[in-house]
């Protein structure tokens, strides 16, 4: 560990006593961070018995023992939304009432173990609540935005003494590398063009994992080879966010700059003022992001919202394993672009080459890592022979990718609009789903009335579900299944109705463009708003 | 671990591999297939389709087949069809009050759905064909002169219908948790449950226009393990082309259209799993030039918008992308390449106009 001195932040929360009791030593510096601005923070001595819980409880020394009584300990046994029903009866009314009265959100989080699936009295399973979890991850906002497509992302991960905790399963630290791996799979799916760096924070230093690079093959072997590592030492953001400075410094002007922190500890160790490496990040234009796994900490969120331009999004803690993945994927978009000085948008010179075969089947280096392969792309400049896209000419420079890559970013610049729900009053019209043929329920007979009352009430509660069932295209009018309209608007991007019936494509200049897909063109000709 | 306890021994493994679902997509442009006619007319076609679409049926029970028509304006279901499985519902539904389901004559059910039934012929096939053949029946029925204007055919809505179909048909077979919380799936690496591939019999020439729906199903295929297969009878068929590579999928080039059986029972009989013990057909050259957004010219070397993608042929007018509008920074296109810089020329002073060469001395030489 590096000996600097624990410099952190002492301008935030100096009301918090130090704590008494000299095992608390090494979590003192916490009480420096503002605290409890999430619920999550509650959480956290939720589940940890034994590390963060003294930090919670740091105001209240002498009551500490009495709190963790029976109680606390069988909070592990809530079960469902009302937590009043699963406490036992005998529970002290203390200070701690008021916020016993409204749950908290770690109450209503669903492990696993606690997840029974609501059975209704016929024995049918009630799968309202299910689907209006899916329709609300579904439902976004459509409006076509102008969005930054070449990035330049480094992931930070937290691979401090905070990370060996076993409050996200299997461990903090193992979780986050399994679902760093499934990052890098998705960010170079959803971001063909994009370039991205691994960086680690352990013992008080940055480390650097892997290099700015296109290829997640390399990210995912370098994140592999972590699996054997202990979290062990202090985290320190400021080292972290000086080696993302240097890693980004070379990033085109036309890219953007990001940085995405994977947050477990509620210290940072760092050598100097983190304030002025966060004005230098302004002045280099970095958006950093962070997703914290313990509680919020209000450099963090400082952090955040300072170098996003007063948004306060983009800090967030998770609060359970299925949460946390939401939140870490959901770096994979390509962030929306505020102001027309955020980025300077220009034209690049792309090179869009052939795959060929070397002549007469004979093999022959590459330019790009000298190795005998037989086939390859020919830079369309230069003809040097490169053996992967997208890449840049080793030999003249020019920026060669495949037309397929930019074809995948199309979908984020022109998404596809949301469905709306279909009542029992037009449901009759369409008997089964129009993509997967699966046949739908059939609407309710007027005077069925034991269907109708037992159906009604549950269904109207969940939000977005539709009571019959089918889920409808504004522009095409077919309807569709739920599994249809959740493959349709997270998979494939296309309306499968609006892909079948060819109405009068309009084609023109921009035809490609403008081809009826019920892709949101709010704008008519498909220029993007910008943001803010 | 198991050994140990012998638990093994209950452990209940199944050797059966993953159901195989062959969704086929036919191009069915009756222009196309009309220059077709002399070596291949349509009727033979589906009859050698039909051919194959039992091949594939005959290896497993558990196997599935869909078959999607890319007509000229539109992308038909031709089986499973809407009103087959009405027809097949009410059965299901007619259930008594103990639950049961009413049993009804075999012969009478058969008599309905299919007129052409005989004794010598595996009832699921029969079904199929019956199927298949009344809604090209159909759909050519309905098919008007308008309809004729256009040359190319939906082959986006073809393929999106044919990949919702594959999803569903996973979706049944895996268990609900890992929907909910995988309902963006990254993890890639699991096998699907349903081994899915399309394989499109092609007649007719890729349209730019569908490019990016294309475009936007071939990676979804390719996100859900799907393989995308082409036997082109005819036309240029470029998306597909890349759709096949994309996807690790077969492209054949027919020369022969007449010999289209053949083509299916040996390039494209065997299912993802089997293909990676065998040699495949390889793709040679795969063309990823593409086409510009503004005169539509192919090229291989392009400009492109850093906000919207668009594709250019030669740096827009006063620098304003034709898509989006933005003013565009032209970079350092068209500067002269980086290299050393130029060398200061030592200036010589000549003074006084004269050759005479220079002395150290700031005057020059008293003239006598």
């Amino acid at each position: 560990m590096i000996s600097a001195a624990l410099s952190i932040i002492t301008a935030f929360n100096s009301s918090a006593r130090p704590p008494s009791n000299s095992s608390h030593q090494s979590h003192s510096f916490v009480s420096y961070f503002s605290r409890i601005k999430s619920p999550s923070i509650t959480r956290s001595s939720h589940f940890s018995a034994t590390g963060s819980i003294q930090f919670a409880m740091a105001d209240s020394d002498g009551e500490y023992v009495a709190d963790m009584s029976d109680d606390d300990i069988m909070d592990h046994t809530v079960t469902d939304g009302d937590p009043s029903a699963a406490r036992p009866k005998g529970s002290k009314p203390s200070k701690k009432k008021r916020d016993r009265n409204g749950s908290k959100a770690w109450e209503q989080s669903k492990r696993t173990w606690e997840t029974d699936l609501p059975e209704e009295d016929d024995g049918m399973l009630n799968l309202a609540g299910y689907e209006a979890e899916r329709r609300r991850r579904l439902l976004r906002d459509t409006t076509p935005l102008q969005r930054g497509i070449i990035r330049h992302l480094v992931l930070v991960l937290d691979m401090s003494f905070a990370m060996a905790e076993k409050d996200l399963l299997p461990t903090r630290h193992r979780l986050t590398l399994s679902y760093a791996a499934a990052f890098v799979r998705e960010y170079f799916e959803q971001n063909p063009i994009s370039q991205l760096g691994i960086v680690g924070m352990r013992d008080g230093v940055a480390v650097r994992i892997s290099d700015m690079g296109g290829n997640p093959a390399e990210h995912l072997e370098r994140l592999r080879e972590l699996e054997g590592q202990d979290p062990q030492g202090n985290p320190s953001l400021q080292n972290a966010l000086e080696m993302c400075r240097g890693a980004l410094f070379h990033a085109p002007s036309h890219g953007t700059r990001e940085v995405l922190i994977i947050y477990g500890a509620l210290l940072s160790s760092d050598p100097g003022d983190i304030h002025d490496t966060i004005s230098n990040l302004i002045a280099d234009r970095i958006r950093v992001s962070v997703v914290g796994l313990s509680a919020q900490v209000a450099i963090c969120a400082e952090l955040c919202s300072r170098t996003n331009a007063g948004d306060e999004s983009q800090y967030n803690v998770a609060m359970d394993e299925t949460h946390y993945k939401e939140l870490f994927l959901a770096a994979t978009t390509p962030p929306v672009n505020r102001t027309k000085e955020q980025s300077t948008s220009s034209l690049l010179m792309m090179g869009f080459p052939s795959r060929t075969l070397a002549p007469g089947g004979t093999t022959s280096y590459c330019a790009c890592h000298s190795k005998p392969c037989r086939e390859g792309y020919l830079c369309t400049r230069c003809s040097a022979k490169v053996c992967r896209l997208p890449s840049e000419c080793p030999a003249c420079g020019l920026t060669l990718i495949l037309s397929t890559h930019l074809a995948r970013s199309y979908h984020h610049l022109f998404p596809l609009r949301n469905w709306v729900e279909v009542p029992w009053a037009e449901a009759g019209q369409s008997t089964a789903c129009f993509s997967c043929q699966s046949p739908f329920q059939e609407p309710p007979k007027p005077n069925r009335e034991k269907g109708k009352d037992e159906a009604a009430p549950a269904k109207a509660s969940a939000k977005g579900v539709s009571e019959s069932g089918r889920y409808k295209c504004q522009v095409c009018g077919n309807h569709f299944c739920i599994d249809c309209d959740v493959f349709a608007h997270m998979v494939i991007h296309n309306c499968p109705g609006c892909q079948s019936q060819s109405q009068a494509v309009p084609v023109g200049v921009d035809g490609v463009m403008a081809e009826a897909n019920g892709n949101g063109h709010a704008n008519g000709d498909g220029v993007m708003v910008i943001d803010g | 671990m198991d050994a140990v306890d012998v638990s093994e021994h209950y452990e209940v493994t199944s050797v059966d591999s993953p159901p195989s679902l062959l969704s086929i997509v036919i191009d069915t442009n009756p222009r196309a297939w009309a220059a077709l006619e002399s070596r291949l007319s349509l009727s033979q076609a589906l009859s050698n389709i039909l051919v194959f679409v039992n091949a594939h049926l005959a290896f497993s029970n558990t196997n599935q087949v869909a078959v999607i028509a890319a007509h000229v304006n539109r992308a038909v279901w031709l089986y499973p069809t809407a009103a087959a499985a009405a027809a097949q519902k009410p059965p299901a539904a007619a259930r008594d009050h103990s639950g049961d389901v009413q049993m009804q004559d075999v012969s009478a059910e058969t008599n309905n759905s299919s007129s052409s039934a005989s004794a010598n012929k595996y009832p699921q096939f029969a079904q199929i064909e019956s199927s298949v053949f009344s809604s090209i029946q159909s759909l050519m029925a309905e098919t008007t002169v308008q309809d004729l204007d256009q040359y190319t055919t939906q082959l986006s809505g073809a393929l999106t219908l044919a990949l919702c179909r594959i999803n569903k048909a996973s979706q049944a077979l895996s268990s609900s948790d890992t929907t909910l919380s995988n309902a963006a799936p990254v993890n890639s690496t699991a096998p699907p449950p349903v081994k899915g591939r399309i394989v499109v019999i092609s007649v007719s020439d890729s349209e730019p226009s569908q490019y990016i729906p294309t475009m936007n199903a071939v990676f979804a295929a390719a996100h859900n393990q799907v393989a995308i297969d082409t036997i082109a009878l005819a036309g240029d068929s470029t998306f597909l082309q890349q759709a096949c590579f994309n996807t690790n999928g077969i492209f054949l080039k027919a020369s022969n259209p007449q010999g289209l059986l053949t083509y299916l029972m040996f390039g494209l009989i065997p299912d993802t799993e089997a293909r990676e013990s065998i040699i495949t057909p390889a793709h040679d050259t795969v063309d990823f030039r593409t086409a510009c957004f503004c005169h539509g010219k192919v090229i291989d070397t392009g400009f492109v918008c850093s906000v919207c993608l668009s594709i250019f042929c030669e740096p827009p007018e006063n620098a304003e992308c034709l898509t989006c509008g933005t003013v565009l920074a032209l970079g350092n296109y068209g500067a002269k390449p980086a290299v050393l810089p130029r060398k200061k020329k030592k200036k010589k002073k000549i003074a006084n106009g004269s050759g005479r060469e220079e002395t150290g001395s700031a005057t020059g030489t008293p003239k006598p």
